[in-house]
């Protein structure tokens, strides 16, 4: 059975629609995480699953239930919000059992309750204290352990790091994903950090202007990105996209062709976009590698690895590189070697991919 | 604070005529108060004679005698409780869910409801239709009337409303979440996130409600209904051509002066009583809608 399940789901504000018919189907237990860029419609979706803003049209069912017009209450399902939203006047403890209070659970069962998500959470010597006595990463698990006392069907979080500085915010994502390994709840999680999305996702939903752009695990995503929208997003640093054009052999960008192992079976004089990615390309010289003259603007030395920020043609680009302690040698870079069975092809026209060597 | 030989010639001199200022405005401020509470205990002759400027002539407790022993003050100070207690109550019945509804973006037509509410602040019908309206509706010369009649004041839903609305949306989002409907939001997160803008539009209303006098003069007639205000106006009025009075205050050693002071004196009291309570509320009220969080 579904877990949570979106059928030509609309958003619109008046005239204006900002969310155009999406579909997704998040599976039992499923991870799913939105991720997109500002404005993109993750947000706004998230909310209509949580029966915070009314759905336009389309159906959502959750676990197989037709949820359109429920209210959120009787959704079962719980939220954590970016602010954490936690009540001021309320200490942990409470914070925590507001729901279950309003549900009118017996108190001692509220009491067993809460002890046993807060031993979980490492919150039981803070249930006495306000949410002001608290750091941000506390903060954040209490938010977590309102929406877990619920034993609702569907987590539902809406950028619930993005408050947290980074050291923490690594921390944080590791119990998130730790927690639902052992929770095993149905979870939709909103971000614009791909990062985010990469780690916890057991599939990422890409967004971008209130559509669809691509559903896949995070590795599939990573690897074939169905569009240059899709390709620029995921990596950190994005994917280096180069306009060329398809020859017999390989594709012709700026002054180079670039060989590719694969027949381009009469796509020759095709525009193209070829995608790089930063990791892919080597100093050395390999087996199925075209060599690419660059001229070298910045090194960026990040320990065991440098970014190197350079210019190809008109193209700005950036290659990852290894330091080996060291970026003296880098400085001097000339050429890198491009391997041409890594390499993405995208129409220049459409942005979608090109498959010609699958 | 910043050393005194830090200060500029030109800030200094600021700051000197900042202090005079509102040492002159203290004194202002303060003055009647300490005269009325001298008059008070003073002798009927020496308040006739204009002799009280700061402390009490001739001390004496007899002003505070004569008005003890009139069981009218004692209805009218009861009389006054009843109108402020039962007043401020009415009014936040009314007020904290009326600021509630209007403060919520969902609330169809919200815009011309907060249109309406305010246009009252700035006109109003006046005294003779609200007079016409009250007895049409069978409130004249009623206690319910005058608790009933100013229940609702525009400026103190705004108030609250301006507060309500400055609470971040996403307490309401995780309450609905939890189950809360509208009311268990209002009672048991926006009232509590409240309590300074609460506590300040109950001491308004407090205030008012002790100090209305001019709607109490006008509805009201039976004595027994009277508050305190209108039985200080009506002591007042009869005490100074009261030649049996006259003939009472030369025998007992007070005067109109002195009972009217000592009336005043009483009906401050419970005032002076309430607000040190709700002062520190009152501080941070007061920047209502000025500063936002």
């Amino acid at each position: 059975m579904s877990g949570v399940n979106l059928k030509k789901i609309v958003k619109a504000y008046g005239a204006v629609q900002v969310v155009h018919g999406i579909d997704l189907n998040v599976a039992e237990k499923e991870f799913v995480v939105l991720v997109g860029p500002s404005g993109c419609g993750k947000s706004t979706t998230l909310r209509m699953i949580a029966g915070l803003e009314e759905i336009t049209g389309g159906d959502l069912t959750i676990h197989g239930k037709r949820m359109n017009r429920v209210a959120p209450k009787d959704r079962d399902v719980a939220m954590v919000f970016q602010n954490y939203a936690l009540y001021p006047h309320l200490n942990v403890a409470d914070n925590m059992a507001f729901g279950l209070r309003i549900r009118k659970m017996p108190k001692d069962q509220i009491k067993t309750t809460i002890s046993d998500v807060a031993e979980v959470l490492g919150l039981t010597e803070y249930l006495e204290r306000r949410p002001a006595d608290l750091s941000g990463g506390q903060r954040q698990r209490v938010a977590m352990g309102r929406a877990i006392v619920r034993h609702p069907k569907v987590f539902l979080f809406d950028e619930p790091l993005s408050n947290l500085d980074a050291k923490l915010r690594t921390q944080m994502r590791a119990e998130i994903k730790r927690l639902h390994n052992r929770l095993g709840v149905t979870s939709v999680y909103v971000t614009h950090d791909q990062v985010e999305a990469m780690t916890l996702a057991d599939r990422i939903v890409v967004m971008n202007n209130g559509a669809i752009e691509q559903i896949g695990t995070p590795m599939e995503l990573f690897n074939n990105p169905a569009n240059v929208f899709v390709a620029s997003f995921l990596g950190s640093p994005p994917m280096n996209q180069v306009k060329g054009t398809l020859t017999e052999t390989g594709a012709k960008i700026g002054d180079i062709e670039l060989k590719l192992p694969y027949p381009i079976n009469g796509n020759a004089g095709r525009d193209v976009v070829v995608g790089i990615r930063p990791e892919h390309v080597t100093l050395a010289e390999g087996p199925q590698t075209t060599a690419m003259p660059i001229s070298l603007d910045l090194v960026e030395p990040l320990g065991s690895e440098a970014l190197l920020h350079a210019r190809f043609g008109e193209a700005t680009l950036v290659f990852k590189a290894e330091t080996q302690g060291d970026i003296e040698h880098l400085s001097g870079v000339t050429q890198v070697h491009v391997p041409g069975d890594l390499v993405k092809l995208f129409d220049a026209e459409t942005g979608r991919a090109l498959q010609l060597g699958a | 604070m910043m050393n005194w030989n830090l200060y500029s010639r030109g800030d200094k001199f600021f700051a000197i005529v900042v202090s005079i200022l509102i040492g002159m405005f203290t004194v202002a401020t303060l003055y009647p108060f300490i005269y009325i509470a001298a008059v008070s205990f003073s002798s009927g002759f020496a308040a006739q004679a204009g002799k009280v400027v700061f402390m009490p002539i001739d001390a004496t407790l007899e002003a505070y005698g004569y008005i003890i022993t009139d069981p009218q003050f004692w209805l009218s100070y009861r009389n006054t409780f009843i109108y402020t207690i039962g007043g401020t109550v009415m009014s936040l019945v009314f007020i904290i869910p009326g600021a509630y509804a209007l403060s919520r973006p969902q609330l169809k037509g919200r815009r011309y409801f907060n249109l309406f509410i305010a246009f009252t602040m700035w006109f109003n019908a006046g005294l003779i239709p609200f007079f016409l309206n009250m007895r049409d509706l069978g409130l004249l010369d009623s206690m319910f009337g005058i608790i009933l009649g100013f229940a609702v004041n525009a400026f103190n839903i705004i108030l609250l409303r301006n507060f309500f609305e400055a609470i971040p949306q996403s307490f309401e989002e995780a309450a609905r979440m939890d189950g809360a409907n509208d009311f268990e939001v209002l009672w048991k997160v926006f009232m509590p996130l409240s309590k300074p803008a609460i506590a300040t539009i109950t001491l308004f209303c407090i205030v008012s409600r002790w100090n209305g006098f001019f709607w109490a003069m006008v509805l009201l007639q039976s004595e027994e209904k009277i508050p305190l205000q209108v039985f200080l106006r009506h002591t007042i009025a009869n005490l100074s051509d009261n030649d049996e009075f006259a003939i009472l205050q030369t025998a007992a050693g007070f005067s109109a002066e002195t009972v009217t002071a000592a009336i005043i004196v009483c009906s401050i009291i419970p005032v002076l009583i309430v607000y040190p309570f709700i002062q520190k509320y009152f501080e941070k009220g007061i920047l209502l809608g000025g500063v936002k969080e």
